[in-house]
């Protein structure tokens, strides 16, 4: 990146106002004029010291930094996150665009080309409120597209804005390619946007975990494969509901594929925040109390209940199944609005952050 | 990894030493800094029975803040609700403050002035997605507020709690090390206010080098609990990679809600957090694909 560091000449309201002069302004660093006077314990003053050993200055801060926690944390420590609904909201739809990605492969694997088409057309149908939900949570809604400015591997945010880009388009193609009737590039069209996908489905649980806020930087390899089975369960139930609406019978190995899919996928969901809960001991205070925590009770009920319906299937009729897709959907709803509640109540939890950084190992 | 800065061949990387130990808490730095960025007031309110302190803490719009640390005794420990209620306190002598108890107690405080930290592994750097935050050629991090569209990655993304989301200007707000100043041979605006010297501004080198003859002189003198927040650590105890600004501190870190260890959070979790959320991908696809197949199958 250059800047333009030649004086600008002429003064205000004169022909050559703004120009540029040509030389380069000086730096002061060498002089620092004024800032000069800030040497406060300079070698010309009462204050003159001699240079101590360093060790023993090492020492004294690896004292303070180490141990236990003092009584008193007078925080704030961080700064809770500033996202508002908008934001798990989005979640919740790019998860499900990102299952049905992955639905429309799978039924194209399995040659079942008419629902691996309306899988398409969900996928895309998802993916539409996705962008407007990221604007509007925006605080310049307007400057949206610099969001594609750079390309920054090492930015989740970045990389998912090029991935929800990329995602859109590969949608919008491979069903227009459907409409025109032109199999086999909607098939190659499909097949690329369920790799983009994976990505557009996991990257939300990495743009969380990248973060300072206790509960979710703990949660470091967990938040990618539960946001991945949040994904595929509530795209594959949307899916499935979807087929149904469009007649696919009962029976059908698609919808059987489906349920076995959204059952599979909810309950390692389940099992893996369990997991993870119980493994963040005290960092997951955010996930169990006030609003998030009710969500996140509520969800694992869902999740339960969805199970339940699906095992006693032999009893119930197709309406027990179509309930417990619902119930599917509306968990993974809860589980996104619960993980993003929990990350601005733990960034508030001053004891829980600074316990975090005491901790003798860093990072998991 | 990569960073987009600015590269100038002549420039150095500069910074702030702040020495708690002569900070009287005046608070001239904030309105300096307020001053010279054209920041508005985030209101100011005693809270009740907590602290003296009236400006809250470092935010979108408040780029210097100094922090009121009271022991209520000296040794420290005493939780924030068994502080006196300051506007019974008030109220039952007849005046806002009680000078002589205030000069009695004056062991009991402590002040630190706090900003940003300009880390050489910057959080919120490494988080932009639009590069708006940018190293410049004084190696400090600077945020561009024509190009930040407020998505809001940073906040969470900064282990020390500096840069936020101003609400009625819906961009992010962060110290710049007063870059228009820097640019011009000019020492940033809340050194330059700062009656005591507790703020020193200087080339990085010199500064580490002040500030830790600086700590061997409290040393000498029985300030034993005097430490360097930020400098002069060995490398692995670095805090994300060593502090543009550092801090002198005679409290444990916590008493002015700083981390013990801090790093940028994106250098340490996204490349786990990747190859977790990848390897569950692929996985979920494979397990997509063979449901299908098995079913078929049947």
């Amino acid at each position: 990146m250059s800047r333009e560091f030649r004086p600008a000449i002429g003064s205000p309201a004169s022909p050559e106002f703004g120009e540029r002069s040509g030389e380069k302004v000086e730096l002061h660093i060498g002089l620092w004029k004024d800032g000069r006077w800030s040497y406060l314990y300079g070698d010309d003053t009462a204050y003159r010291a001699e240079m101590p050993d360093i060790e023993a200055i090492r020492e004294a801060a690896r004292e303070a930094r180490t141990g236990e926690l003092p009584d008193v944390v007078q925080g704030p420590v961080i700064n809770a996150p500033v996202w508002t609904w908008e934001i798990p909201l989005y979640f919740w739809f790019g998860g499900i665009a990102a299952g049905s990605s992955f639905v429309a492969l799978a039924c194209d694997v399995a040659g079942d080309d008419t629902s691996a088409r309306v899988a398409r057309k969900v996928a895309l149908a998802a993916l539409m409120p996705s962008p407007p939900l990221l604007i509007m949570d925006l605080g310049r809604p307007e400057r949206f597209y610099n969001m594609l400015r750079i390309f920054k591997p090492r930015s989740p945010m970045s990389m998912g804005a090029w991935a929800l880009s990329a995602f859109g388009g590969l949608a919008a193609a491979a069903v227009g390619a459907d409409l025109l009737g032109r199999e086999r590039e909607a098939k190659l069209l499909g097949g690329a946007n369920a790799i983009v996908g994976g990505y557009l489905g996991s990257y939300t649980g990495v743009l969380l975990a990248s973060t300072a806020v206790p509960v979710w930087g703990r949660s470091r390899l967990f938040l990618g494969p539960i946001f991945v089975s949040t994904a595929t369960a509530t795209g594959a139930a949307a899916t499935r509901l979807a087929l149904v609406a469009t007649g696919l019978p009962v029976g059908h190995p698609t919808r059987n594929a489906l349920g076995t899919v959204e059952t599979a996928a909810m309950s390692a969901e389940l099992l893996l925040s369990i997991v993870n809960e119980r493994r963040l001991g005290p960092l997951a205070s955010g996930l169990e109390t006030g609003r998030p925590g009710t969500l996140f009770k509520a969800a694992k009920w869902a999740v339960r209940g969805g199970l339940a319906l699906r095992l006693a299937r032999k009893r119930g009729g197709p309406g027990a199944h179509h309930l417990a897709s619902l119930l599917y959907l509306a968990a993974g709803l809860m589980f996104r609005y619960a993980w993003v509640g929990a990350g601005r109540l733990s960034a508030r939890d001053d004891r829980a952050v600074a316990e975090m950084h005491r901790a003798e190992t860093h990072g998991t | 990894m990569s960073e987009i800065a600015i590269k100038r061949d002549d420039a150095q990387r500069m910074g702030f030493f702040t020495d708690t130990t002569v900070c009287i808490g005046c608070k001239a730095c904030e309105v300096a800094c307020k001053q010279w960025n054209d920041l508005p007031s985030d209101g100011g309110t005693f809270r009740k029975g907590g602290s003296y302190d009236s400006t809250g803490s470092l935010s979108g719009n408040t780029w210097r803040h100094v922090r009121f640390v009271e022991l209520a005794d000296a040794g420290g420990g005493v939780q924030q609700d068994e502080l006196p209620d300051l506007v019974a306190t008030a109220a039952a002598n007849g005046s806002p403050i009680d000078v002589q108890a205030a000069v009695a107690a004056f062991d009991n405080w402590v002040f630190m002035s706090d900003v940003c930290k300009h880390c050489t592994n910057a959080g919120c750097l490494d988080a932009c997605p639009t590069g708006a935050l940018i190293r410049t050629e004084f190696e400090t991090v600077v945020l561009q507020p024509d190009v930040c569209n407020g998505c809001g990655y940073c906040v969470p993304a900064c282990p020390f709690g500096v840069v936020d989301r101003a609400p009625e200007d819906g961009r992010a707000g962060k110290c710049t090390l007063c870059y228009d100043r820097l640019e011009d041979g000019l020492e940033p605006a809340c050194a330059k206010a700062c009656p005591t010297d507790s703020i020193q501004f200087g080339p990085y080198d010199e500064l580490v080098e002040v500030a830790e003859r600086r700590v061997g002189a409290l040393h000498a003198r029985g300030v034993e609990g005097a430490y360097l927040y930020g400098a002069a650590d060995a490398p692995e105890d670095q805090l994300a990679g060593g502090l543009g600004a550092f801090f002198l501190l005679t409290e444990k870190p916590e008493r002015y809600g700083l981390p013990a260890q801090a790093e940028s959070p994106i250098q340490e979790n996204v490349v786990p957090a990747t190859l977790a959320a990848m390897g569950a991908g692929l996985l979920a696809a494979a397990g997509v694909a063979a449901a299908f197949l098995w079913e078929k199958s049947r």
